[in-house]
């Protein structure tokens, strides 16, 4: 048995070797740190567009409940600050068997759910056996390589998989199978989700819907001496520049997504501190391969050389992101910083035009989004690149769901998308990405490359995180070849707070821990 | 008095059928529009599998005629369905959102009043004069604001600047409500007055040329004893169908107003229920909102009936 206790390693060594000392992924201008004497007491208020939708962890896709939950319901093992590695958190750590079929994850001593009861084997084995219970309807796929959780003991739990599979500790960080009171504490599961209860730093308070959602300390915190807050409301503000407005009136600390417009000004606002952290979003465009002439690796090279994607930063994010050159994000483990994704060349875009099936160029349609004015961008810059590559594109927009609709349908030629990871582990992306057997057909591609997905494959049955890193290298960079996506750019997340706001921290995965937010006067 | 009321238990009786003819097109229309709910629940992970297992666990399967015989026979037990994205009753989170709405429309109307009444007569006295024009130019902006544009302008000035109301928000007790309904409803009443104003000047310029006003002018009658008794009451007439028809729009544009000012009514319950093809929320408001015109119809009928003894809608609807 090989041991591994404490520190959990899983992508460390990787991360150092592709980064080489540069991962550092400190956020912008400052309201992320956590200077001085944290102050204890005091209420956040976070306003955001958007309503929460539900509380049940197994089935909730939507990021405004996640975020919430997050608070209340914890998992075994948590992500780190930058994204790229994995700590205990309810787990104090693992051991993992020869064979790789068998984790035994130690958990912490000492931690309590919400409502004073001591947290046992029982409550997590119950934890993890929901939410691979919720199946396709719900989170249950990430939990796919598991073949049984165990509970040895009050302190103990056994995790036995199907094949070795390099994710599973990423997998157990994941929201959805975050710890809650064995068999729901007796309730129902709607009844228990209704008032969730778990180990996290804050307690269900209240949710008045389409306003606010309130939780509170919970005293029976693992952490001695934290959460510092006394409590925490997020309040539904769907109109931005009423954020702003709230933000500069000190009605509201946070404001969740200020638009790309007003960072610039909101940054120069006294009393205000405007952050970007990095995230793992991947800006996108698809190409339909089962239909001509998308079949053909030209046409799509010459695409994806003809979009400027430095015209992209500026014009949607004002500059606040990076181009991509990979389909993997630098705030993903294994992100390859040289994996050859196209570059900006109009000349190379002709050239391929000219080796192309379609040599005089074609008509074609991207699909976006309607009401969103960045996709609009988007859209109406890569007209004008495609048009002097001899591409006739015309714009088809439709509101998100009838877009998503037609995206499974296979029913578009172009199509935008964006992708964010929910586990600091690319498979969650590379497999839905390259695999056709993934579940949605390679991102809705049809892109099929037997040497790519055998690749994918034998990534995620390593445990090596070394050997991880060199197969993850050969998958994007053979992806960056295929040019099955147009990569656009990566964008960062973006948060403004009062300068009394102290210790917020976003990851490249989107959840922050406000165990670790004080306010100062 | 009472006998002039008796044409409310037939109106109420002719709203039935609109009522039933709004949810037959709402339940369809929404049906029309392309995905489902569960492709809106799923976010950027749907899969046509996981849209397949979600929509059957949500009952989404049967077929659409049962689904609407199902909603029709619900109706009549007071019962809307069940919110697919929330998984609450419809009726809890219309009984949220309808005192939002109400609310703001209610303070919205007593505003427009308080601001149109005194300037229409302000303009009505002399037509023509420097007051009437300031009147008439005053018009004319609140028709050409926007009401977002008109909504941040008024949190800038007297939120963010001043410090004296909310930026948005509805607050927690009912004085709170009060004090963050006000700008909100300051603004649609603002938007909402020149079509009142225009309506209650003509209407008064019409009445003081009158010969009953002559002849009470002739009594010795003059000033605010006046306006109040010969005046306002004849001029209000016309007035009051303006509101009527206008009260049915203002649902409407109370959508706009909510957003700004971040209030948890109607408008963005109905919009969200939208985006994410919540079937049963949208059914929900729409029928809300169509009983609702039908009623501001009937309450206008009741107001003139009362405003002028010369309406009689019941005797009218027996010959």
């Amino acid at each position: 048995m090989k041991r591994r206790i404490g520190i959990v390693i899983a992508v460390a060594a990787a991360t150092a070797l592709v980064l080489g000392g540069c991962s550092s992924a400190s956020g912008g201008s400052g309201a992320g740190s956590a200077t001085g004497k944290p102050v204890k007491g005091g209420d956040l208020t976070i306003a955001r567009s958007q309503d929460i939708i539900s509380m049940n962890k197994t089935n909730t896709f939507d990021n405004n409940s996640l975020r919430v939950m997050e608070q209340i319901m914890e998992p075994l093992f948590m992500v780190s600050p930058d994204g790229k590695t994995l700590k205990p958190w309810l787990a104090s750590g693992y051991t993992i068997s020869k064979d790789q079929l068998t984790y035994t994850i130690n958990l912490r001593k000492g931690v309590k759910f919400s409502n004073g009861t001591p947290l046992t084997a029982a409550d997590v084995k119950f934890s993890i056996d929901q939410d691979t219970a919720s199946g396709a309807a719900g989170w249950g796929f990430i939990n796919a390589a598991i073949k049984q959780v165990t509970a040895v003991d009050a302190s103990t739990v056994q995790v036995t998989v199907k094949h070795p599979w390099g994710p599973l500790i990423a997998d157990l960080s994941l929201f959805s199978n975050g710890i809650v009171p064995n068999n729901y504490g007796g309730k129902t599961a709607a009844q228990f989700y209704d008032a969730p209860v778990g180990t996290g730093p804050f307690v269900w308070d209240f949710w008045k819907k389409g306003q606010s959602l309130k939780l509170t300390k919970n005293a029976n915190y693992w952490q001695a001496g934290k959460p510092y807050l006394n409590s925490v409301t997020w309040t539904v503000v769907p109109d931005s520049n009423t954020r702003k407005l709230q933000l500069q009136g000190n009605q509201i600390d946070i404001d969740d997504t200020p638009d790309w417009s007003s960072l610039a000004s909101l940054k120069t606002t006294p009393g205000v501190n405007a952050t970007t952290f990095p995230s793992t979003q991947l800006d996108y465009i698809a190409f339909n391969e089962n239909r001509a002439p998308f079949n053909d690796v030209h046409i799509r090279t010459a695409i994806s050389d003809a979009t400027d994607r430095n015209a992209m930063v500026k014009a949607v994010l004002f500059g606040n992101g990076t181009p991509a050159y990979s389909m993997l994000s630098p705030g993903t483990p294994y992100y390859d910083n040289n994996a050859g994704g196209a570059t900006y060349s109009v000349a190379n875009a002709k050239a391929e035009m000219a080796k192309s099936s379609k040599p005089n160029g074609f008509k074609t349609t991207l699909l976006i989004q309607s009401g969103d004015p960045n996709q609009s961008s988007i859209a109406q810059i890569m007209q004008s690149e495609l048009k002097a590559i001899g591409i006739t594109m015309t714009i088809q927009q439709l509101d998100p769901t009838a877009n998503k609709q037609a995206r499974l349908a296979g029913n578009f030629d172009m199509s935008w998308n964006l992708w964010t990871m929910d586990i600091p582990d690319p498979d969650e992306w590379t497999t839905w990405a390259v695999n056709p057997t993934g579940g949605s057909n390679s991102a809705f591609t049809g892109y099929n490359n037997p040497a790519v997905i055998a690749l994918n494959a034998q990534a995620a049955a390593e445990t090596d995180t070394t050997k991880r890193a060199a197969l993850y290298n050969q998958v994007q960079e053979q992806a960056s070849k295929d040019a099955f996506l147009d990569y656009l750019f990566y964008s960062p997340y973006v948060f403004a707070s009062t300068a009394t706001v102290h210790g917020f921290h976003v990851t490249p995965l989107g959840n922050y821990q406000l165990e670790d937010v004080y306010k100062t006067k | 008095m009472l006998h002039r009321l008796r044409f409310i238990p037939g109106r109420l009786i002719q709203s039935i059928p609109v009522a039933f003819g709004v949810t037959l097109i709402v339940f369809f229309m929404a049906r029309l529009l392309p995905g489902n709910p569960a492709l809106a629940l799923l976010g950027q992970r749907a899969t046509p599998e996981s849209v397949a297992a979600l929509s059957k666990q949500l009952g989404l399967n049967t077929p659409i005629w049962e689904q609407y015989f199902g909603f029709l026979g619900r109706i009549f037990q007071g019962n809307l369905g069940t919110s697919i994205t929330y998984q609450q009753p419809v009726t809890s989170l219309l009984a949220q959102a309808i005192p939002v709405t109400m609310s703001l429309l209610g303070l919205a109307l007593l505003f427009s009043l308080v601001i149109s009444i005194p300037l229409a007569a302000l303009a009505a006295f002399r037509p023509g004069g420097a007051r009437d024009l300031g009147v008439r130019a005053f018009t004319l902006l609140g028709q050409g604001m926007p009401q977002f544009w008109l909504g941040i302008m008024l949190i800038l000035l007297l939120a963010v600047g001043l410090r004296a109301f909310p930026v948005g928000g509805y607050g927690n007790s009912a004085g709170d409500h009060l004090y963050y309904l006000f700008l909100p409803a300051l603004t649609l009443a603002i938007t909402m007055c020149p079509t009142i104003i225009r309506s209650l000047r003509s209407s008064m310029i019409d009445v003081l040329e009158s010969e009953y006003v002559g002849t009470a002018k002739s009594k010795g009658s003059y000033g605010a004893a006046l306006f109040r008794g010969h005046v306002l009451r004849n001029a209000a007439i016309p007035t009051v169908s303006v509101i009527g028809v206008n009260l049915g729009f203002l649902v409407g544009g109370s959508l706009v107003i909510e957003k700004v000012f971040a209030l948890p009514g109607l408008g963005s319950m109905m919009i969200n229920a939208i985006f994410t093809r919540d079937f049963p929320t949208i059914q929900g408001v729409t029928l809300f909102v169509a009983l609702f015109v039908v009623v501001v119809g009937i309450l206008t009928d009741v107001v003139y009936t009362m405003l002028d003894p010369r309406v009689n809608f019941g005797a009218k609807e027996q010959s």
